[in-house]
């Protein structure tokens, strides 16, 4: 492990987040995101079809109405699918092309006055495998059940330099679909969205040691 | 290895560490939850099989500190390689519900007193022996679980068949898997599906019979769906009885009768011979022809029986059978247009096509269940579509280890672990293994399921030990069984991990750890064995099922046969379960590798998995110089059955009007008592409900969520209609699904049978509607 005294290294103020919340970041521990899948690379095609596909308008667009405390209540701890948090009909049985006509490319919605969010994995036609909405608040029994912190933001290792990928890339490998245009959440929407090669900067963070030679 | 909690933390400071959490954002958390207090932020993931259903999808598990706090698909592991579905990305919170029994309790008077495990352990110890001197060991019974793992599964059997001599030993999967059981050994002489989930990539027609997947193995359907959008040109047909999501997401969605699926079988096995899209190389080289019993009842009277007498016969005798199922006449009876069955051969029959058939619930809770497995099988066998990549008639399970546990460990009244107790070289090889006078080993089968409960009820049973199940809520013509386990001089031992309607009747409930709380092996549908180490503590003084049946052995004086020491029981148990299995037909991996690998497939030979069994150039257990060897039977031929249609036991008549048909959802497993406590599920699925058929409610004057009384023979349950919901039956069907407690849809439905497979029906029963 490094020393303290190494680590504390840089700060950063992170976009749009410091619009509400002006914080200076002292690197203090360093994190590794869980779960980089071995094809993260192979598959990284995806990534320039979604910047290809996105006009640069979408890309950077403005709503900043979604932010992180509330994409994180819908979840129950780091990558677990969210919840539909908007009414969907009872039958709500099938009709993948229903979710994807609003969260393949994202766009405004009238009725929701929102931004839908855009899915990183449109490939899975099966929506409500993973995604359920909530019929009721109450619980069946009372629950035991903890959970952790979400990842911090603003871990760059320098002052300005860019922060590794902080979440587990499985099922969110395409950076473009979350991380820009108007439904993205706000603290986490790059300001640099016209450029499309996000792993030419940002890398996976695949332990916390350092290196050590062996011999 | 037994954790506790300060050994836990200690070994989790020494794994590797990868971190995801530690946040400076106040105010910010996941849906609100408490924080865990003291958490480094650093997480560690380890592998396990999902606690649910039977598909075996590896999750990985983020521990912090000694807790379990989230969940990621395992990317190494070809089940679902990352993917989960909903109840499996929030597995871990099933273990942490408020409620969980964390003490033993004995019955003491009206009320269940908390008693150290201990002390319980010797109580239930001591009655089975006064059990087996007042009334004898065929008066005390074991009912476990297609949830058990491996050793749980194993050390009841060797305790119960082995020790006690008794072959009162069955376990849940009765009710799930054993029609496809039976039909497997009929048509191959050998258990478990042929082909493997690869077949999934390489099939080009998908047939589910009387199978939502959508909803039932949600990852294997997305695999289909990723199929077809990768390929273009998959065509997915949903054959069913009523309209799901899988029918929404299916190219056709076709639906037949109540139990005319046996027609419609038949009528394409007709269609394909008439249009000669017989595969006769292979029908002539590997397939024999067989009639058996027609007529065979529905076992719905105790001490029922039945003994097929299987007679070979000839193509052309078949052939002649077949033409009581013309796809006209076969329309008269299913409902199905004769367009529909030609359509449906002409796939099956294309040369040019690999077909894939799924199936579970719909084929297996059928009173003939056994026939229609077979008849299915035939299909594939008159194509020789099978056994081959993406040509596989595929039977999936619904439990994680109704394969591992029940099917190939043998808990059921007539298996051992190889083979059955009516042969003697069987009982020969688990004496020796076990360590057991050959006499101890009992060569008659005592009860299948629906008759231990009737057994427990007239009295032939005085005493049952219930592990990781919820048999009152799951045993159809519920009242009578429930009645049955409360009568005086009954002793019911339930293990659980929360409280159910199960330990409701309860004499003594054992603190149960759940999953990842033991170390342990599930197996999957597709032969996969999986193993898991213990990862989280239990809480309290709960124990794993293997080692209360270990302590209670023990006690009853079997040392000798369960001498292993808490550290290493697992890997001595499976070694000692290994040897059962020591061929090239059912090899099984050896510990070492199980501990390292996301599951390994059976059988395992030279160090190679078997994806596709009797085909040669797969599966070294085939003759050398043969194509395809379906060694299960004698001569390495498979049979093809005549099977007729016959009825559903209990059918609509005038009085009782309509079909009750049951059910899952995909957010609840199975009796909802740990996925209820799931906030996310129980919150998406609060409580049950009917579907009722839009036109039906309109007549019966019911609009969506009005209270309808639901009425059969045998009781009633008074639930709120769903119309145009999730599901929609067609006219005259009603579909309820049964993880609600509070609505105990077994009350309602009938215990008839399979006479083969013995497994009960819960799709088909008559009853009446009536808005309250």
């Amino acid at each position: 492990m490094m020393k303290k005294a190494e680590k504390r290294i840089g700060s950063v103020v992170v976009g749009v987040a410091a619009v509400c919340l002006s914080w200076i970041f002292i690197s203090i521990s360093v994190q590794a995101a869980p779960g980089i899948p071995p094809d993260f690379d192979s598959k990284g095609g995806k990534n320039y079809q979604r910047y290809d596909e996105t006009p640069l308008a979408a890309m950077t667009g403005t709503d900043g109405t979604r932010a992180l405390n509330t994409f994180y209540d819908r979840r129950q701890y780091p990558g677990s699918p969210p919840i539909i948090p908007h009414k969907v009909a009872t039958a709500f049985s099938g009709d993948t092309a229903k979710c994807i006509s609003c969260h393949e490319r994202g766009g405004y919605d009238a009725e929701l006055d929102a931004y839908a969010p855009v899915t990183p994995h449109p490939e899975n036609e099966n929506c409500f495998q993973c995604h359920v909405p909530v019929r009721t608040e109450k619980l069946f029994v009372a629950t035991d059940w903890v959970s952790i912190d979400p990842p911090r933001l603003g871990r760059s290792m320098l002052g300005g330099s860019p922060p590794p990928v902080p979440h587990s890339l499985q099922l969110r490998e395409d950076c473009i679909a979350c991380h820009t245009g108007p439904g993205a959440v706000a603290e986490i929407r790059v300001e640099h969205s016209s450029r499309g090669n996000c792993r030419q900067c940002h890398v996976p963070q695949l332990t916390t040691g350092v290196f050590e030679r062996k011999n | 290895m037994k954790l506790d909690r300060r050994s836990f933390i200690k070994s989790a400071a020494a794994g590797s560490a990868i971190a995801a959490a530690g946040s400076i954002f106040p105010g910010i958390s996941f849906a609100d939850w408490k924080k865990q207090e003291g958490a480094s932020g650093q997480l560690i993931w380890k592998k396990a099989p999902c606690r649910f259903c039977g598909t075996g999808c590896g999750v990985l598990v983020g521990v912090s500190g000694d807790r379990a706090v989230a969940v990621k698909g395992d990317p190494n592991c070809s089940v679902n390689k990352g993917l989960c579905c909903v109840k499996g990305f929030h597995v871990v919170q099933a273990l942490y519900g408020k409620d969980r029994i964390r003490t033993a309790k004995v019955r003491k008077g009206n009320k269940m007193v908390e008693v150290p495990i201990s002390e319980a352990l010797d109580l239930i110890a001591s009655k089975i022996q006064e059990t087996i001197s007042q009334t004898g060991k065929d008066s005390v019974a074991m009912y476990g679980s297609g949830q058990w793992t491996i050793p749980d599964g194993y050390v009841a059997s060797k305790l119960f068949k082995g020790c006690l001599g008794t072959n009162n030993l069955e376990a849940n999967a009765r009710l799930c898997m054993a029609s496809a059981v039976t039909g497997f050994m009929t048509s191959f002489g050998i258990d478990e599906p042929m082909g493997c989930y690869e077949d999934i990539e390489h099939a080009d027609v998908f047939v589910t019979w009387g199978n939502n997947m959508a909803e039932m193995h949600p990852v294997l359907f997305s695999r289909m769906l990723a199929s077809r959008k990768r390929k273009g040109n998959v065509t997915i047909i949903d054959l069913a009885t009523r309209s799901t999501r899988s029918s929404q997401a299916s190219d056709k969605s076709i639906l037949f009768k109540p139990s005319t699926d046996l027609a419609v079988a038949n009528a394409i096995c007709y269609e394909i011979i008439r249009n000669d899209w017989v595969n006769w190389d292979f029908v002539n080289k590997h397939t024999t022809f067989h009639k058996g019993k027609t007529n065979i009842g529905y076992g719905t009277e105790d001490h029922f029986k039945f003994k097929d007498a299987p007679q070979g016969i000839t193509f052309e005798e078949y052939k002649k059978f077949l033409e009581d199922y013309t796809p006209e006449k076969a329309e008269r009876i299913s409902g199905v247009s004769a367009m529909d069955i030609k359509y449906l051969a002409s796939l099956y029959g294309d040369p040019t096509k690999k077909v894939t058939s799924f199936w579970c619930m719909g084929m297996n809770q059928h009173v003939r269940g056994t026939w229609i497995n077979n008849l299915v099988y035939n299909i594939h066998l008159l194509t020789g579509k099978i056994s081959t990549p993406g040509n596989s008639p595929f039977s999936l399970t619904g439990q994680p280890s109704a394969c591992g546990t029940v099917r190939e460990v043998g808990t059921l009244t007539h298996k051992l672990p190889h083979g059955v107790v009516m042969k003697e070289e069987h009982r020969k090889m688990a004496a020796e293994i076990w360590d057991v006078p050959l006499a101890n080993i009992d060569p008659k089968p005592t009860y299948h399921t629906v008759e231990m409960f009737r057994a427990l009820d007239r009295g032939d049973i005085r005493f049952m030990w219930i592990q990781v199940t919820n048999p009152m809520i799951t045993m159809p013509n519920l009242n009578r069984y429930r009645k049955g386990a409360l009568k005086d001089d009954r002793f019911i031992v339930v293990s659980d991990v929360y409280p159910t309607p199960t330990t409701d009747v309860a004499d003594v409930i054992l603190p149960a750890a759940m999953w990842i709380e033991q170390e342990g092996m599930y197996g999957n549908s597709e032969r996969r064995t999986q193993h898991f180490e213990q990862i989280v503590p239990g809480p309290g003084e709960t124990m794993s099922d293997t080692w209360q049946i270990i302590e209670v052995a023990r006690r009853l004086g079997f040392e000798k046969q369960f001498p292993w020491s808490e550290d290493e029981y697992i890997e001595k148990i499976w070694e000692e379960y290994r040897r059962f299995h020591d061929s090239p037909k059912h090899n099984m991996a050896p510990y070492s590798l199980l501990k390292k690998r996301s599951g390994v497939q059976w059988p395992f030979v030279n160090g190679k998995e078997t994806r596709w069994r009797f085909n040669a150039k797969y599966d070294p257990a085939c003759k050398p110089g043969s194509d395809f060897d379906f060694y299960g039977k004698k001569d390495g031929k498979a049979w093809i059955w005549a099977r007729p249609y016959e009825p559903a036991a209990e059918s609509p008549d005038d009085e009782y009007n309509f079909w009750l048909n049951t059910g899952r959802v995909i957010e609840h497993w199975h009796t909802g008592s740990m996925t209820r406590r799931v906030p996310v599920l129980h919150r998406a699925m609060p409580e049950s409900y009917v579907e009722i058929n839009p036109e039906d409610a309109m007549n019966l004057g019911v609009v969506n969520g009005e209270l309808v009384k639901i009425i059969s023979r045998r009781g009633s349950v008074t639930m709120k209609a769903s119309i145009n919901g999730r599901g929609v039956p067609p006219r005259g069907m009603v579909f309820v699904p049964f993880f609600d407690e509070s609505y105990k849809i077994n009350e309602v439905t009938l215990d008839a049978f399979c006479p083969i497979s013995k497994q009960p029906d819960y799709k088909k029963c008559a009853v009446r509607l009536e808005k309250v």
